[in-house]
Formats: C-alpha cells, sequence, structure tokens
C-alpha cells in the first residue's frame, strides 16, 4: 500500500480580527496546531470532532483552499506548495473536494449540465458533444436521470443536489477526494443513499477518501482509519474497529459514549462519560495537554504542564495522552 | 392519570402561491403527565408544524388549522380559546424550547433578566424576586457561578450554556408540558449529553411532561417513553419506545432504522437506505404517501390511504398489511445480534 | 408530467435496480421476502420531487414573482407609459399641442389656466404647459438613465475590484468611496458643475460620478456574501482563473441589490437633476425640464398653481413609480423568500 497523501506538522492559524482602537497585540486562532498524517493510495480517512477541532481547516489546507501558516502537504510525494503552472493543474485534477451544504455548494445560476462540465470546461478536455455525453454519464453514475441537465439546482432535493456535487467531483477522474461533512446536512434515509454512493464509487473508480464529519457512527462505517481531532490536534489516531472497539484516549472515550445509541435498553443500561463544560477557545487553548481541563481521568501538574505525544498504543493505533489506556466504550 | 394533552385529528394546511401544503394531516395523540413523547421525523414530515400547533404559534395569514381538530389541554380546547386564554398558557402551562439557541435569546436584555421576564408576566413576581428566581433557575440548569451568569447578555454564553438558559426560561413557570423542537441538534454530541441529561434529571425532579421533536433515534431511544413517527404530515406508526425500536409494524420505521449506521455494534453493518426522495407536501403521492418508496408497496397502496390502526396493545401503525402477522421485521434491534 | 408516471413505474418495480454496481448478496426479511433489490441505492429512482416545471430558471422565477406584485407592476406600466409618450410626441403634441419651445407673445396668452386649446393652461413666456411637460421627460428620464449608467459602470468596477481581490485594494476604494459619501451630495454636484460648467450633459456627468460610492458598496458587500458560498470554494479548487470567478460565478449572483439599487437610483437622479434645474444649475432654458418648470413657476404660485403643479406631479408619480419598480425586483429577485 503506497502513500498517497502525507501531512507533516500542518499548522494554520487565524487573526483574530480587531477593531482600530483595541490593543495592538495580534492574537491567532490556532485552527489546526501542528497536525501529521498519511493517507495511503485507496483507502478512507476519517477526520472527526466537534465543531472547532479544526477539522475542516485541515481538509481546506489539503486542497489548497487555504494556505497552511507552517508545515507541508505532500501529495504523490510532492510538496502542494511548490506546485505551479502544468503541475498545479494536475494536482487541481488529480484532488477533488465535496461540501457539506447541498445548497451553497451548487451556483444557482448554472444548470446542471454547467455544473458538472465546469471541471471539464476549465481544464480543457473534450468537445461540446463529447462533455454532454460525459456529463450524462457522470449523472448516471451519481444515480440522476441524465435528462435533467438542463435543469437548475433549485429543482432538486438535498440529497440529489449532493449527487450533482458528486458527479462535478467525480469529472476529472480524481485519485482522492476530501468529503467535508457531504452528509450532515441530509435526512437520514438520505444519508445513508449517499454514504453508500460514495463506497460504491471508491470500489469502481479506486478512489482515496478524506472524510470529515462530526457523526461518529457515519465516519465509523466508511473509513478504514480514523483520525481523532480536539483543539486543533490529533488526538487519537488508529484503524476504525481499534479505535471504536477499544479508544484509548479519554476523549475518544467520552465522544463515543456521549453519542446515544438507537436502542432503548441498550441506551438507558450503557456507561456514559459526559464531560463537563464547554471545549476552551483555540485563541488560548489550554497549556499541556488541550483536554486536560475536562479530561476525567488528568492527573495534576504531568497534564496541565507537558503536552502529550501522539505515541504508539497498540499496533497500528496511536494515542496523545499521558494515561491512555483502552475501554472498549461503544460496545458498552 | 388524567390526561394531560389530547390532540384530535389535528390538520394544520398552509396556503401557499403553489398550492395548499398539507404540513400536518389528521394527527392524534395523547400526552400523560410526567412522560416523554417523542416525535421522530424527517425534514418536513410535519413534527415541528405540530408543535407550533399546539402552542398556536401558526401564523393566521396563511395557516389554517382543520375546523375538527381539537387540542384539549387538561380538558379544556386550546384552539377555542381567545388571545388571553392561550397566553395564560402560553410559556407558563406549556413552554417550548427551540433548535436555535443563538437566536431564540433576545441579544440586547440580560440573561437573567429574560428568564425573569416571564415570571413577572405570568406569576405576578416582583422584580427583584424574578430576578433572585432566575438565578437559581440558572444554578438548576448547570451554570456555574449563577448570580455572576445572570448579569451577562446572551453572546457571553457558549452554545452549550444558551441552551441551558432556555431550559431555565421555559420551566421558570414550572409548566405541565415542555416542547422541546430540535434542543440538542445543533449543538456537539459532547454538549447534547449535557443538556439531554439535564432534561431527564429535571423531568425526574419537577415531573414535567415533555415532547420532544427529533429526527435522531438515539436521542429519541434516550429520552422517550412513547414515540410517534411521522411521515409527509400524517403519523404512520405510535407505541412505546420498546415497541418502535424493538417491533416496529411500519416500513418507513423499518427502513429508518436500518438506514443508521451504528457505532455500537462491532462489525460494520451493511446500509440500507430508503429510496428515493420525502415527497413534496403540496403533491402528496395518492393513497399511502410512504408508496412510491416502500419496497413492498401493492397495486392497492397507490389508491387506499391507510388509516392509523391499532395492532397491538397501544401500538398502532397506518399501513394496510401492518395486521398481517408474517409481516414484521424483528431485526430491526442490531442488539439482538451482539452478545 | 410525464417524468412523474416513470418514476412511479420505476419505484413499484424493484427490479429496475437490477443495474447496482455492486452486489451484496442475498439478504431476507424477517418474512422471508427477498430484500436484495432494495440492498443498494443505486440508481435510485430519479426526479419525484422536482416541484417546478423543468428548467426554469433563477431569472424566469424573479419575473413570475414580479409579475405577481402589483404595485411594482404598476411602476413598470408608468414608466412605459411616459418613454412612449414622450418618445411620440414629436408626432403628436407638436402638432396638435403646440411646440414646447414656441412662445406665445400676444397679450393674455400667458399664464392661461388649463382650457381645451391648452390642457395644462400656458406658461408666463405663453408655451404650453402640457407639452414642454411631455418634452421634461425626455431630459429627466435620459438625465436619470444615464446617470445611473454611469454611477454603475463606475460602481460595478470598484466594487469588483475591492470585494474580489480585496487587501490594499479594498482598503483604497473604500476609503476614497468614504471621501465621496462625506461631501453634501448636492452641494458637491453643484461644486462640479460649476467646474463644468451648467449644462444638460454636465448634469449627469456630475449625478453619475457623484453615484458610485454607493453602487461600489452595495456591489461589494454582495460580492463578499456570494463569494462565503460553497461553490466558490469548488470553482476555486478545480482551478478556475479570475476571470471564469468573476464572471461566471460571483457577478450573476451579486448583480441583483445593483438591479434594485439602479432601478432606485433613476429615480434619485430624477429628484437631483430638477434640483440642480431648479437651482440653475442645471439644464439651461429655455429647454423644457421639470425642475426648471418649477423654478419658473415658483414666483407664480399664487397667481397660477397649475404650473407648479403639472411638472410636480410628473417627477412625483415617475419617482414614484421607480421606487416601486425597485421594490418589487427587491422582493422578485430575493431567492431566499422562494423557500
Amino acid at each position: 500500500m503506497s502513500e498517497l497523501l502525507r501531512v507533516n506538522n500542518l499548522k494554520k492559524y487565524f487573526p483574530v480580527e480587531q477593531g482600530l482602537l483595541t490593543s495592538r497585540l495580534s492574537r491567532k486562532v490556532k485552527a489546526v496546531d501542528d497536525v501529521s498524517f498519511t493517507v495511503n493510495q485507496g483507502e478512507t480517512l476519517g477526520l472527526v470532532g466537534e465543531s472547532g477541532c479544526g477539522k475542516s481547516t485541515t481538509g481546506r489546507c489539503l486542497i489548497k483552499l487555504l494556505v497552511p501558516t507552517s508545515g507541508t502537504v505532500e501529495f504523490e510525494d510532492r510538496d502542494v506548495a511548490k506546485l505551479r503552472g502544468r503541475d498545479l493543474k494536475a494536482f487541481r485534477r488529480d484532488v477533488q473536494f465535496i461540501f457539506q451544504d447541498p445548497y451553497a455548494s451548487l451556483n444557482p445560476r448554472m444548470t446542471i449540465g454547467e455544473i458538472v462540465s465546469e471541471p471539464l470546461v476549465v481544464h480543457g478536455i473534450g468537445t461540446k458533444t463529447e462533455r454532454r455525453s460525459q456529463v450524462q454519464d457522470l449523472l448516471k453514475t451519481v444515480g440522476l436521470n441524465p435528462e435533467h441537465l438542463n435543469r437548475y439546482p433549485h429543482e432538486f432535493s438535498g440529497g440529489q443536489r449532493q449527487r450533482i456535487g458528486i458527479a462535478r467531483s467525480l469529472a476529472l477522474r480524481p485519485k482522492l477526494i476530501i468529503c467535508d461533512e457531504p452528509v450532515s446536512a441530509l435526512d437520514v434515509s438520505i444519508q445513508a443513499q449517499i454514504v453508500n454512493l460514495l463506497s460504491d464509487l471508491q470500489d469502481e473508480f479506486g478512489l482515496t477518501y478524506v472524510f470529515i464529519a462530526h457523526d461518529l457512527s457515519v465516519v465509523r462505517h466508511i473509513s478504514d482509519r480514523v483520525a481523532v481531532m480536539y483543539l486543533g490536534k490529533i488526538v487519537e489516531l488508529g484503524d476504525w474497529k481499534n479505535l471504536y472497539d477499544a479508544p484509548h484516549h479519554p476523549y475518544t472515550q467520552s465522544l463515543l459514549s456521549a453519542v446515544p445509541v438507537p436502542d432503548p435498553e441498550k441506551q438507558k443500561s450503557r456507561s456514559r462519560i459526559i464531560l463537563q463544560g464547554d471545549v476552551p477557545s483555540p485563541i488560548d487553548p489550554p497549556t499541556g495537554c488541550r483536554f486536560h481541563t475536562r479530561c476525567p481521568i488528568a492527573q495534576f501538574p504531568i497534564c496541565s504542564e507537558q503536552e502529550p505525544e501522539l505515541r504508539e498504543v497498540a499496533p497500528g493505533q496511536r494515542a496523545a495522552c499521558h494515561f491512555a489506556k483502552p475501554m472498549p466504550i461503544a460496545l458498552g | 392519570m388524567s390526561t394531560l394533552l389530547e390532540v384530535r385529528n389535528l390538520k394544520t394546511h398552509f396556503h401557499t402561491r403553489d398550492g395548499v401544503v398539507k404540513a400536518v394531516d389528521g394527527v392524534n395523540f395523547n400526552l400523560e403527565p410526567g412522560k416523554t413523547l417523542a416525535v421522530v421525523g424527517e425534514s418536513g414530515s410535519g413534527k415541528s408544524v405540530t408543535a407550533l400547533s399546539i402552542m398556536r404559534l401558526i401564523p393566521k395569514t396563511t395557516g389554517v388549522i382543520g375546523t375538527d381538530s381539537d387540542i384539549l389541554f387538561k380538558g379544556e380546547s386550546v384552539l377555542g380559546m381567545d388571545d388571553a386564554g392561550v397566553r395564560s398558557i402560553r410559556g407558563n402551562r406549556i413552554a417550548m424550547i427551540f433548535q436555535d439557541p443563538m437566536t431564540s435569546l433576545n441579544p440586547v436584555y440580560r440573561v437573567g433578566r429574560q428568564i425573569g421576564e416571564s415570571l413577572i408576566l405570568h406569576k405576578g413576581l416582583k422584580k427583584k424576586e424574578a430576578d433572585e428566581r432566575a438565578v437559581e433557575l440558572l444554578d438548576m440548569v448547570g451554570i456555574p457561578h449563577a448570580g455572576e451568569r445572570a448579569k451577562d447578555y446572551p453572546h457571553q454564553f457558549s452554545g452549550g450554556m444558551r441552551q441551558r438558559a432556555m431550559i431555565a426560561m421555559a420551566l421558570a413557570c414550572d409548566p405541565d408540558i415542555l416542547i422541546a423542537d430540535e434542543p440538542t441538534t445543533a449543538l456537539d454530541v459532547t454538549i447534547q449529553a449535557q443538556i439531554l441529561e439535564l432534561m431527564i434529571e429535571l423531568q425526574e425532579r419537577t415531573g414535567t411532561a415533555i415532547i420532544m421533536i427529533t429526527h435522531d433515534l438515539g436521542v429519541v431511544a434516550d429520552m422517550a417513553n412513547e414515540v410517534m413517527v411521522m411521515y409527509a404530515g400524517k403519523q404512520i406508526e405510535y407505541g412505546t419506545a420498546e415497541d418502535v425500536f424493538y417491533r416496529p409494524l411500519h416500513p418507513y420505521t423499518w427502513g429508518l432504522l436500518e438506514s443508521l449506521p451504528r457505532h455500537d455494534v462491532s462489525e460494520k453493518g451493511i446500509l440500507l437506505p430508503i429510496t428515493g426522495q420525502p415527497p413534496s407536501l403540496i403533491n402528496v403521492p395518492s393513497g399511502c404517501a410512504f408508496h412510491p418508496r416502500c419496497p413492498y408497496a401493492k397495486d392497492v397502496c397507490h389508491t387506499q390511504v391507510p388509516q392509523l390502526t391499532s395492532i397491538e396493545d397501544g401500538h398502532s401503525s397506518a399501513c394496510l398489511f401492518s395486521g398481517d402477522p408474517g409481516f414484521r421485521r424483528e431485526t430491526a434491534s442490531p442488539s439482538r445480534e451482539v452478545v | 408530467m410525464s417524468d412523474r408516471d416513470d418514476l412511479h413505474h420505476d419505484a413499484h418495480n424493484p427490479h429496475t435496480h437490477d443495474e447496482s454496481p455492486v452486489d451484496h448478496g442475498e439478504l431476507r426479511d424477517a418474512a422471508g421476502h427477498s430484500i436484495k433489490d432494495q440492498s443498494r441505492s443505486l440508481p435510485i429512482p430519479p426526479t419525484d420531487d422536482i416541484i417546478t416545471d423543468g428548467g426554469r430558471t433563477l431569472w424566469g422565477d424573479a419575473w413570475y414573482r414580479l409579475r405577481k406584485n402589483k404595485l411594482a407592476i404598476a411602476g413598470l406600466i408608468w414608466v412605459i407609459f411616459v418613454i412612449l409618450v414622450t418618445l411620440s410626441a414629436d408626432l403628436w403634441v407638436k402638432p396638435y399641442f403646440g411646440d414646447p419651445l414656441a412662445m406665445d407673445t400676444t397679450l393674455g396668452a400667458n399664464l392661461q389656466p388649463p382650457s381645451a386649446e391648452h390642457i395644462m393652461g400656458t406658461d408666463k413666456l405663453g408655451r404650453d404647459v402640457f407639452a414642454r411637460v411631455v418634452y421634461g421627460a425626455r431630459i429627466s428620464l435620459t438625465v436619470g438613465v444615464i446617470a445611473v449608467a454611469i454611477s454603475v459602470a463606475i460602481g460595478l468596477i470598484m466594487g469588483a475590484l475591492s470585494g474580489y481581490f480585496g487587501g490594499f485594494m479594498d482598503t483604497l476604494i473604500m476609503r476614497g468611496a468614504d471621501v465621496f459619501l462625506a461631501f453634501p451630495y448636492v452641494l458637491f454636484a453643484i461644486a462640479l458643475i460649476a467646474v463644468l460648467g451648467p449644462s444638460y450633459r454636465n448634469v449627469f456627468i456630475a449625478i453619475g460620478i457623484l453615484g458610485w460610492p454607493s453602487i461600489a458598496r452595495v456591489f461589494r458587500s454582495s460580492i463578499l456574501s456570494v463569494k462565503e458560498n460553497e461553490y466558490i470554494d469548488a470553482a476555486k479548487a478545480m482551478g478556475a482563473g479570475h476571470m471564469r470567478m468573476i464572471f461566471r460565478h460571483i457577478m450573476p449572483n451579486a448583480v441583483a441589490p445593483i438591479i434594485v439599487y439602479g432601478t432606485m437610483s433613476i429615480g434619485g437622479a430624477i429628484i437631483t437633476e430638477a434640483a440642480l434645474s431648479f437651482l440653475g444649475m442645471g439644464v439651461q432654458p429655455p429647454t423644457p425640464s421639470w425642475g426648471l418648470m418649477l423654478s419658473d413657476a415658483r414666483p407664480l404660485m399664487v397667481r397660477a398653481p397649475w404650473l407648479m403643479l403639472w411638472p410636480g406631479f410628473a417627477i412625483l408619480t415617475t419617482v414614484l413609480a421607480f421606487v416601486l419598480m425597485g421594490d418589487g425586483l427587491r422582493d422578485a429577485l430575493d431567492v431566499k423568500m422562494k423557500d
């Protein structure tokens, strides 16, 4: 298995908006703070965490929608930041993005045909008639009626729009697709359709996915490996089965225990960890381990002073905790 | 035990440019004191409109409630009340919390003052007494340093704290019924867990009945005694939580349960989505509204509208075939597969 | 409708699902029915919730909504009426009602009240007021349209540069706009005309130049909000160039407020022209202009009130017509109102 994407010490800080008369001290939101991971050819890496953990920012850095503050993103062993001209164009072909909001991600003034064929137009692929038939094939592939290419996005439901977005991302036959919360805006019954569609497409076209979501169940279902993020850092990373069956990091454990299970008896009897308080501000993250302010097993002063390394806790599983130990929380 | 709330054949229709939207079309249920009823459905199923109808918050200009509909609160018709009557109940006997904690608090008033407002209005408390009570309420919903935080403005609260403040406000007058419309949808899971825990705890303490409107079956499993499943403005299944999760009767409920990815079973299951798209409420399919998406639909389903029929004691379904004992899906609970 | 029929056919015949790319094997439900056909989502029966007729564009939708707005249509009809009347004036006003410039110095021919011969009376030089009002519309409409066209042309470029590129460009242009807006509008126009010399052409140049900062600001904020949309990121991620970004993705979605603002500005420009002409800084006599006519009528307000009435009425109705049109366009172009 070869590495398709490698992320090394990625950091992305945003300056805090300040008024003219407030203090000149420039403060930064540390949205992503030293994140490293790899994505193998053909696999799905899930990136999961609560709002503000930096998962979307990471995703946007991967396709150069955002420029990292420091660190590198390497695609097929080449630093993405240094790509120019033809190489950059090739990168834009190979790596695609699927957006969260099926309403905001399609230009309302363009027809479905124009939207899906736009990547081909931008990259100068095919003649008009060739593109038209390719668009019809793509629409068929994602389960839409190919006759509909003259219709506008507002005539479709959320699930259908998400299919249109997927068709657009497939147009250039990419190698890697970053999916940023692709199902979280959809109804439950439609979510399953889209998740299945993404799996089918992966099998059919040999795609590699980075799947960003806050829904742990969806991430588990689609991912081969999963990275859990908290306040800009990866706190645990591992094979999906190990991570869900035996989470080592107390944050992963509490996250899994917080998701209610659709089974009344089990839900009422399972052990639960309820975290106290809110996620601290990423402008001033806690010292030491960022989770120590809410952690049920924190010990002082080590957790508030020493930042834990992301270290191997089991074969193929790494966690950033001084006191990492497995706890089979999900099966409860 | 006397019935607290009875909803009889509720029909709420909206007249729009494109036609009549039958948002709620014949809903019946009873709510007993201290119980939690979960109303489950996807967007456009009519679950929120049901809640707004109970609160008499349907805009009069476009919304019409059927003449044969009735909503009885402790035996008294809410629909028949004049405005003063409605005001004496709304926020006092029946309180509501909404999905978005960011917009449901008024940004220009202090949090404590907003909570105290309904006490001044309904209970005739003096300003000072109301302020004191507001601090107690904030403390009750788990806001640390409630005395100081009561003087804060909403923007100084985080999302989870705002939802706690909303709950405090809703519970200020010790309502008999709390209607919660997707109260945790906008929150992160760890915060959701806090809020659900809080609601369960407060219910035990105050005995308030809860109508929980949600699309999240996990939340339903966590909270509900009884469950009502809605589809296209109609009630399609009604029963205890155990009935609906373990012995679901309606193919739509089967579909919902089987399309959910689970993180509590050790293997990855196969997701069985419901095919097709949710129906438009203006052009509701003929016969059973679910028939275009139902794998078991027969010709009769295109023409005959199924009525909600009691199949077992207290467990009813609106499917023409639910009466057939062979038409069952026993495997809906994956907990049975895992030992 | 044929789409819908197809769909029903599809939905009822699960075997059309057999082209599923992946087969996950035979699955059976509790009753032993094969549910294999339901096991995948692909391909779903398409089109079942397409609510509108095929291919209706957003512009088409906007026109549909505008048509429903009676006041806006009244405004549109009035503007078209005024344009037709003034354009055809050479054919029927001059021969039958009189030349707007033809003075009649015969004794008693001036300051006549409305009569069969002069339906709006005559002014102090014996000219037919009706003819002057009709020809005055040419001046007012031309000034209004050309002035706004100049403002829009400058404003669009400035707003686009500022909103799309941001940074230093944005600061420079917006501070420049602030400086323009800080001057009292009419005084600035007078000063400008004082430099350029009072003439018909310089009026619209002055009004046009003064109008750009508002247009630029409206367009800039509109661009900024369009830029928030994910389809802009999508275009960026596929490697689209600046030209495609601006003309394909941003412009078409950002111009709606400019159409609204521009329409209303025409009314404003007509008023400014009238004001400048009234003050003697605009169109010069003997050219018929509504502002000039008001100015001439002022000392005669008591003796010949009709002199003030007719041009005043013309200004009022025409400006009102543009404002109503703008208002209607705002509602019609607001995509949010659709859902």
